[in-house]
């Protein structure tokens, strides 16, 4: 998970780079298509750049998985992956049905997403490594207000 | 009293099972207390999965409706709004020489070739963010002429890019394609709505400053102009278009190769790339 992570903040990082030097994106297909969709009306929300909110959501993703492993820490992760993912649908709506147009840079960012959304909601779900016996008492509500740590996070 | 070691190893044996039942008993009660637990546990997982997943389908809802408007109004509903619209397109073409698709001196030293889809909302972009600034520093000083070309892009059914093309080029028959190409853009609807209809393009042509309306029905019927709209679908696959706006840059008579501005709402690329081929 660090891994997708760290390629997303590579491509949000270059597209926010696109978005302020006015360059234009590497783009393989004919027409440079990524770039008409960077130069669109739909490349801002409320003046800041999609490509940053992009950035800024990657950086919180990553830090939430280098955060001490807990209840807590996957509960953000998944809110986090799940908040990317809906922004990114609303991307990919916006390319394919009001521009018409798509971007390699944000197809592979919206696969990122998605995939690493699968990935929290799984660690999520299937919790920490010690069974939920350990603390025969406890409830969601105790894990997340007590998080368990069991060790540095991993991917 | 071998009868009463009897007794008492029949009542060892009884408090054996005894235990081993209680332990047994307390051992399903931890299994089942764990089990309640870890179920619990998932439901309030659920459920905060839930609330988040609610959470951002109400974002994007709103994100969507505050993103969905701009550019939806098609024609417009009043007659001043209509005349303020036929103002701002007769400021930005009028006066400069039409003919058929062409906009500018048909002797400029430069050609652009501007390939768009008339639903297309990039090429709305376009044509009201850089388009004007061309208009007036190279087109009207007669250095360059703009041929407008038609790639399906944006449009969903065929037959209503033809349709729509083919209105535009009967405009073009009169030189006055350009204002129908300019009112269309000003005007364009919400895309897929399905805004194009015969009443919207009769509205449209009633608009263009001049346009004789008899003849301009008629003329939609030519082939020839089915035949152009077929044509410059050929000329874009052959340059390798696949949307819109594409454009070629050369000189006028001359080879036109694809020029990517980087952007549609301002002019410094096309400017550098024109003086380039102006001084050349």
């Amino acid at each position: 998970m660090i891994a997708l992570t760290t390629i997303g903040l590579g491509v949000a990082g270059y597209l926010t780079y696109v978005h302020y030097s006015g360059a234009t994106p590497v783009c393989s297909l004919k027409g440079n298509p990524c770039s008409q969709v960077q130069k669109s009306q739909y490349s801002e929300l409320a003046g800041v750049p999609v490509a940053l909110i992009g950035l800024i959501g990657y950086i919180l993703i990553l830090g939430s998985l280098l955060a001490r492993e807990g209840e807590l820490a996957r509960f953000a992760t998944t809110g986090l992956t799940l908040g990317g993912f809906g922004f990114s649908a609303y991307l990919t709506y916006r390319e394919l049905f009001t521009l018409h147009k798509i971007c390699e840079w944000c197809v592979s960012s919206a696969v990122i997403v998605t995939l690493l959304m699968v990935l929290s909601i799984w660690r999520f779900l299937r919790g920490d490594a010690r069974p939920a016996g350990a603390s025969p008492s406890s409830t969601g509500a105790d894990e997340l207000e007590h998080a368990p740590s069991v060790g540095a996070a991993h991917s | 009293m071998s009868g009463s070691r009897d007794d008492e190893l029949e009542d060892d044996e009884g408090d054996l099972t005894r235990k081993q039942r209680r332990e047994q008993a307390r051992a399903q009660r931890k299994e089942l207390e764990q089990a309640e637990a870890a179920g619990a546990l998932r439901r309030a997982r659920l459920t905060r999965l839930g609330i988040v997943v609610a959470v951002v389908v109400a974002v994007i809802v709103v994100i969507l409706i505050a993103t969905g408007g701009g550019s939806k109004k098609g024609i417009p509903k009043t007659a001043q709004a209509k005349n303020q619209t036929v103002t701002e397109v007769t400021a930005l073409v009028g006066g400069i020489p039409q003919s058929g698709k062409l906009l500018g001196n048909p002797r400029a030293p430069v050609t652009l070739e501007y390939f768009g889809d008339l639903e297309c909302p990039i090429c709305k972009e376009f044509t009201l963010g850089a388009l004007p600034s061309l208009l007036q520093q190279w087109v009207r000083s007669g250095k360059l002429r703009i041929e407008y070309r038609a790639l399906e892009t944006a449009t969903r059914e065929p037959e209503v890019f033809k349709t729509q093309q083919i209105a535009a080029l009967a405009a073009g028959k009169q030189d006055k394609m350009w204002y129908f190409v300019e009112l269309f853009y000003h005007e364009q609807g919400e895309e897929d709505s399905g805004y194009v209809t015969e009443s919207y393009l009769q509205q449209l042509a009633g608009q263009v400053p001049g346009l004789n309306l008899t003849q301009w029905t008629a003329d939609r019927n030519e082939p020839a102009l089915a035949s152009e709209v077929a044509s410059d679908t050929e000329a874009a696959n052959n340059a390798g278009f696949s949307s819109t706006p594409s454009f070629q840059l050369g000189k006028t008579g001359g080879t036109l190769r694809t020029f990517e501005p980087g952007t549609y709402t301002e002019p410094a690329p096309f400017n550098a790339a024109i003086e380039k081929l102006l001084k050349s």
